[in-house]
């Protein structure tokens, strides 16, 4: 019980601290790019100290939902990453919480912040939610699919991430089959289009017509605004864990300290393919992220089939 | 044609024709009854090729007893302008509308109302146009009875945009005030779902009243004003400005090392205007790579703008008669490796970004302004050339050294944000090549000014120039002692506005940005 408690804690800590370095690192990155110096890239950790400190302004017309939904958000993301550790000696639940509860922790999330967008009435967040909510519908059964995959691979047999991450975790190259192959470039697009990257949206964007994720958080400041930002970081970072310990699962059986060396390094590296991607593609009209969106269902599919042909 | 156009005016209208007089070279103007003046402008716009280029009214009571209403028309192709003049006793007698049959007249007519008080009878749209709910409704500031220092009363007034009903229509108001750090303007779309039904766009929050301001100052003061009418235009609003003031004095060729100095600053802005509106465009499809890299080209044009003149927005370069100092003497050696650099650079991203199919995809098709509609509202710059209208102020009415220089005008037709750019990226090329002729051909001594020493009084003439967005059109009418007496200004970006909010329909709402950048239009020239 005590050890769940520590491992619980530690594995918040480690979200914590990494989630707004990864944005920082990415928008570092294109900033050079971009012949600037870019803010330092720990700029995020100063902006939510920030918004932590001021005030909070909540239109008149909104409901309780609008104040509830910061807190919402924040912790069923914050639990989903429970289920997804930086290092298999992490687990803290053992085979409870599958797959198909991270998915839908991040969808009540969600949901909720689609509500909100309404709730105050702005034309604005508005817009947001309804495009928020198509493209969620569209890169949903990608992610649940890809994932349903992973889980029938022989060597995992199950959805619970500790049985994925045993499974892949044998030394070697045993994990690679072509059905990962597609499964791992579709991954990565459902990472982007989750995280509101171009080419689906743009992050650092000032348009508030062409917003989907910034759009919906129009309405918010103060800490609420700190939490929607922090919960987003989060959700990022949850995604490339994911990538990083089902699709680059080397030496996360390793001793704590390696492993979790490994896994940060691993993050990184995520995090410069992604600003990479970021760097050398447009953002995408916006009805055309349904083919973007059907790109990476078809990986999931090819892969989830290619699975039962090959076997793995 | 001309003189063949004229022989058939006074024939049909022989009865009603006051009096026809040319003035500087190509202006002619013909004053007509208030009867005849809508059917003589609709003779000249059927019978010659010819868009209206302004309307304007002139409060000409001090000097003949009544307002002045001029309808310009611009024989592009043949560099004539042809002027039709009527005037009334009072804001009372009222004049029929042309803007059932002459759609570019639309907004020219709303404004006369707002600011002269002159109604134009069968306007299919009379409501407000420059005024605000908060400014009296028959309060007309450009009569010259009104005094510019006057403080008017607050008034509370409901203003209505045009409504479009149905279900699931849903109106988006967008602005004053942007996320962005640009001018205000407030957009209202009707939507169903993405696609707009319909844009309206309410311009005028930064009006600073140019106009009237300038009015009863010495014409040499004025020529600061000029250069404040539109920030990144301030060159070629000052050089059309001073165009006019230099013909109403007969000057009709400034000393040649002027001319060229002119060509080549007219160039350089229209080199970090279009840099700049290219890097716009891609930072809003978020191709932060290439916006990157225009961006900083742009600096370096006005990094060399501010090496050549201390000025990076070529402020204080002009003045009437000439331009105020020899900023290109011995420069040769900082402009033309400057020109290299820029071609190479630019050449190599426009590569870049025309290799990209997700970027081409973005601007492709996106805001297709058509033919037609370019040619029927008179849209300029950029944006005609783009969609098929050939017209360009520098070959039409070729001013500074432009008739010794060789460059191509481009054109293309499908009037999408894809063309404009092209058109953009072309022109840079055409500027490049125009400052490197300028340069070479620029005879090495010489007089730079030739001062305008004093103005006839009530004698006018026209200013127009190529700015980087079109077309820019001024008109100018001295008063006594050297003071100005009516400064009418009509920039690109007045004409384009309309054509902009045309563009939109039926595109989507994340594209509205876009097409918005392609234009790029001024609303401090537009609001004045």
């Amino acid at each position: 019980m005590f050890q769940g408690i520590v491992k619980i804690v530690v594995q918040l800590i480690i979200t914590a601290a990494l989630a707004p370095l990864v944005s920082g690192i990415i928008k570092k990155l294109k900033a050079r790019v971009q012949h600037r110096k870019g803010a330092s890239v720990f700029q995020g950790y100063f902006d939510l100290l920030k918004l932590f400190k001021k005030d909070v302004v909540v239109s008149h017309n909104a409901s309780w939902i609008f104040t509830a939904t910061p807190y919402i958000y924040f912790v069923s993301i914050l639990a989903a990453s429970l289920f997804v550790p930086a290092i298999p000696q992490l687990f803290s639940f053992g085979f409870i919480g599958d797959a198909v509860l991270v998915v839908y922790l991040i969808a009540i999330g969600r949901f909720f912040m689609a509500l909100s967008g309404m709730d105050t009435g702005s034309t604005f967040t508005g817009m947001g939610s309804s495009r928020e909510m198509m493209i969620s519908a569209l890169i949903e059964p990608s992610m649940m699919l890809v994932l349903f995959t992973v889980g029938l691979n022989p060597l995992v047999g199950s959805l619970s991430f500790q049985a994925i991450y045993k499974g892949f975790a044998a030394p070697g190259w045993g994990f690679v089959s072509p059905s990962y192959l597609l499964l791992l470039i579709s991954m990565l697009i459902i990472v982007i289009a989750e995280t509101a990257r171009i080419p689906v949206d743009d992050p650092s964007t000032h348009l508030e017509l062409t917003m989907v994720h910034e759009a919906m958080l129009l309405e918010y400041s103060g800490r609420h605004l700190a939490l929607m930002e922090i919960s987003a970081s989060i959700k990022q970072l949850l995604l490339i864990t994911v990538i990083c310990n089902v699709f680059i699962p080397f030496g996360s059986n390793a001793g704590v300290i390696q492993a979790l060396g490994l896994y940060v390094l691993k993050v990184l590296v995520i995090s410069g393919v992604i600003a990479v991607i970021e760097i050398n593609s447009v953002k995408l009209r916006l009805f055309s992220v349904p083919n973007h969106a059907a790109l990476a269902f078809i990986l999931a599919v090819l892969g989830f089939m290619s699975s039962f042909v090959f076997g793995r | 044609m001309m003189l063949k156009l004229m022989d058939s005016i006074k024939e049909g209208f022989c009865k009603d024709i006051i009096k026809t007089y040319t003035v500087n070279k190509n202006e002619t103007y013909i004053e007509v009854s208030n009867e005849a003046v809508k059917r003589l402008c609709m003779f000249i716009y059927k019978n010659i090729e010819c868009s209206l280029i302004n309307l304007f009214a002139n409060d000409e009571r001090e000097v003949n007893d009544g307002f002045s209403v001029y309808y310009s028309f611009a024989a592009k192709k043949e560099g004539e302008l042809i002027t039709v003049k009527t005037t009334i006793s009072d804001t009372s007698v009222i004049i029929p509308s042309v803007t059932l049959e002459i759609p570019a007249a639309n907004l020219y007519e709303r404004e006369i109302r707002d600011m002269m008080g002159i109604v134009f009878e069968g306007h299919p749209d009379m409501r407000e146009f420059v005024f605000h709910e908060n400014w009296p409704w028959d309060l007309h500031p450009l009569q010259k009875d009104f005094s510019a220092s006057r403080k008017p009363p607050f008034e509370n007034r409901r203003q209505d945009f045009v409504r479009i009903e149905g279900s699931g229509v849903f109106e988006i108001p967008v602005g004053p005030v942007h996320a962005g750090i640009i001018e205000p303007g407030h957009f209202r779309f009707s939507v169903a779902g993405e696609p707009v039904i319909n844009l309206e766009a309410k311009l005028f929050y930064v009006h600073k009243g140019i106009e009237k301001l300038c009015e009863e100052k010495h014409f040499e003061k004025v020529f600061f004003m000029s250069e404040r009418i539109s920030g990144d235009e301030s060159f070629s609003n000052s050089l059309a400005y001073c165009q006019a003031i230099e013909r109403i004095a007969g000057i009709y060729d400034v000393p040649e090392r002027a001319a060229y100095a002119r060509t080549i600053f007219c160039e350089l802005e229209r080199l970090y205007n279009h840099i700049g509106d290219i890097a716009g465009i891609c930072l809003d499809v978020a191709y932060i790579f290439a916006n990157g890299q225009f961006a900083m080209m742009r600096r370096w044009c006005q990094m060399l703008n501010e090496e050549l003149t201390g000025s990076r927005f070529l402020r204080s370069v002009n003045f009437p008669g000439g331009v105020r100092r020899e900023f290109i003497k011995d420069k040769e050696k900082i402009v033309l490796p400057a020109m290299d650099r820029l071609e190479k650079e630019f050449s190599e991203t426009v590569d870049i970004i025309k290799s990209n199919a997700m970027f081409i995809d973005r601007v492709e098709n996106t805001g297709v302004v058509s033919h037609t509609l370019a040619v029927e509202l008179n849209s300029v710059g950029p944006a005609a050339r783009a969609a098929g209208v050939h017209d360009d102020a520098r070959v039409n009415f070729p001013y500074a050294a432009y008739d010794k220089i060789k460059f191509e005008v481009p054109n293309h037709n499908n009037g999408d944000v894809n063309c404009r750019m092209n058109t953009k990226i072309e022109e840079v090329a055409q500027s490049i090549s125009i400052i490197r002729q300028a340069v070479e051909l620029m005879p090495s001594s010489g007089g730079i000014i030739e001062p305008v020493e004093s103005l006839e009084p009530y004698k006018h003439a026209f200013g127009i120039t190529e700015a980087p967005r079109g077309e820019n059109c001024h008109w100018v009418m001295s008063g006594e002692n050297n003071k100005i007496f009516r400064y009418k200004v009509r920039t690109p970006s007045f004409c384009n506005w309309p054509v902009l909010c045309h563009a939109v329909k039926g595109n989507i709402i994340p594209d509205f940005p876009l097409i918005n950048k392609s234009f790029n239009l001024s609303y401090s020239g537009n609001d004045l």
